[in-house]
């Protein structure tokens, strides 16, 4: 049976680099892939995964299972770094290429498929951080609303109306990429 | 378009960068900050009174092995040690990587016996943090298991740990040790 993260918290916090290695396998993924989402850069993205984990070898001790998961805890630490970078740097270089992975359908569908994925990458980047943040912990890291009020530092109620304002944002953006399209 | 619409290219979006993650180098350069870092904690945990006490202890020993062994011209059964040198503080504190082996203050058959070497010594590594001010303390040359350099933090690999090091120990006026250095001999 796998350990759990807060078990594998404590053992790296004694030293037991096997334990960080594991954690870090286990929840690089999920807080690379916010940044990624949230900042559209893949240097950003790299930079932040990076400062989060030094943040845990060097802070975790500051973690309180009592305000919830080890994951919410490293979302919390990415999503100061990602404000305070789109805050400093609002020109990012955007990301050329993520998805190398072609589905078996044919050439022309996959390539539609990618076209549309990468529009709703951007629509999804192009929303202001506040909503964009909700929609990236919830819709696509699926996150619970709860945890996320955590790392959003807001009531649920809150958290459930960015992501419905998110939603809405989103839905004129592809609309009118559908129209444009099809025009 | 519908929520439900929105919702479903989010999931489509979310399938598609599923696999993203960081580089594998990301990796490597953070388990060696990893390793830094405890190293660097466990040197600090050491603290007041913990770091002393073993380093203390084999010095200690080394000096009761040698009041009973006179006079003390050379290293035997894993301690030795040289007349001692009283010296000040301003001495003692000096940063000093290499020195010739005619300088030193005592003269030491062991060394000098080997013209063509010269000795080389690292710097002061405190024995206790913080210390009492410092005026007078003597020098003394002790040979030590290669383990206590383990002790300031030095590396030593395993399989030399047992092996004799000379070091040099400033012992306090109220006869605690201070600070030791270690000494190799380089062939010139």
């Amino acid at each position: 049976m796998s350990e759990t993260d807060e078990t594998l918290l404590a053992q790296m916090l004694k030293g037991d680099e096997v334990a960080f290695t594991e954690l870090y396998g286990r929840r690089q993924g999920p807080v690379y892939r916010f940044a990624l989402h949230m900042t559209r850069s893949v240097p950003s993205a790299e930079d932040i995964t990076q400062d989060v984990f030094l943040a845990l070898i060097e802070s975790g001790r500051r973690f309180d299972a009592s305000r919830g998961t080890v994951l919410s805890f490293l979302f919390g630490i990415a999503r100061n770094h990602v404000l305070r970078r789109i805050e400093k740097d609002s020109r990012t270089e955007l990301v050329t290429e993520i998805d190398e992975h072609l589905s078996d359908g044919s050439l022309m569908e996959d390539l539609t498929k990618r076209e549309t994925i990468e529009h709703v990458r951007c629509a999804v980047a192009s929303l202001p951080p506040v909503y964009r943040e909700a929609v990236v912990l919830c819709d696509l890291e699926d996150v619970s609303y709860e945890e996320a009020s955590i790392i959003l530092e807001c009531p649920v109620g809150t958290v459930r109306s960015r992501l419905s304002r998110g939603r809405l944002i989103l839905m004129d953006k592809l609309a009118r990429h559908v129209v444009r399209k099809c025009v | 378009m519908t929520d439900d619409a929105v919702r479903g290219l989010l999931r489509e979006l979310a399938e598609a960068d599923a696999s993203a993650k960081a580089p594998p180098e990301l990796e490597l350069r953070l388990r060696k900050e990893f390793r830094a870092h405890h190293r660097r904690k466990s040197w600090r945990s050491l603290g007041f009174w913990v770091l002393p006490v073993p380093v203390a202890a084999v010095i200690f020993l080394a000096i009761l092995t040698l009041v009973h062994r006179r006079p003390p011209t050379e290293s035997a059964n894993g301690v030795s040690i040289n007349t001692p040198v009283t010296i000040s503080s301003e001495q003692a504190l000096r940063p000093e990587t290499s020195r010739p082996a005619a300088t030193t203050p005592a003269p030491r058959a062991s060394v000098l016996s080997a013209p063509e070497t010269e000795e080389v010594v690292t710097e002061f590594f405190p024995l206790m943090d913080p210390a009492p001010p410092f005026q007078r303390g003597q020098l003394l040359r002790v040979e030590l298991p290669a383990s206590v350099m383990q002790i300031v933090g030095l590396p030593v690999r395993e399989e030399h740990l047992a092996d004799p090091v000379q070091a040099d120990v400033l012992i306090g006026e109220e006869g605690l040790p201070r600070a030791i250095r270690f000494v190799t001999f380089e062939v010139r």
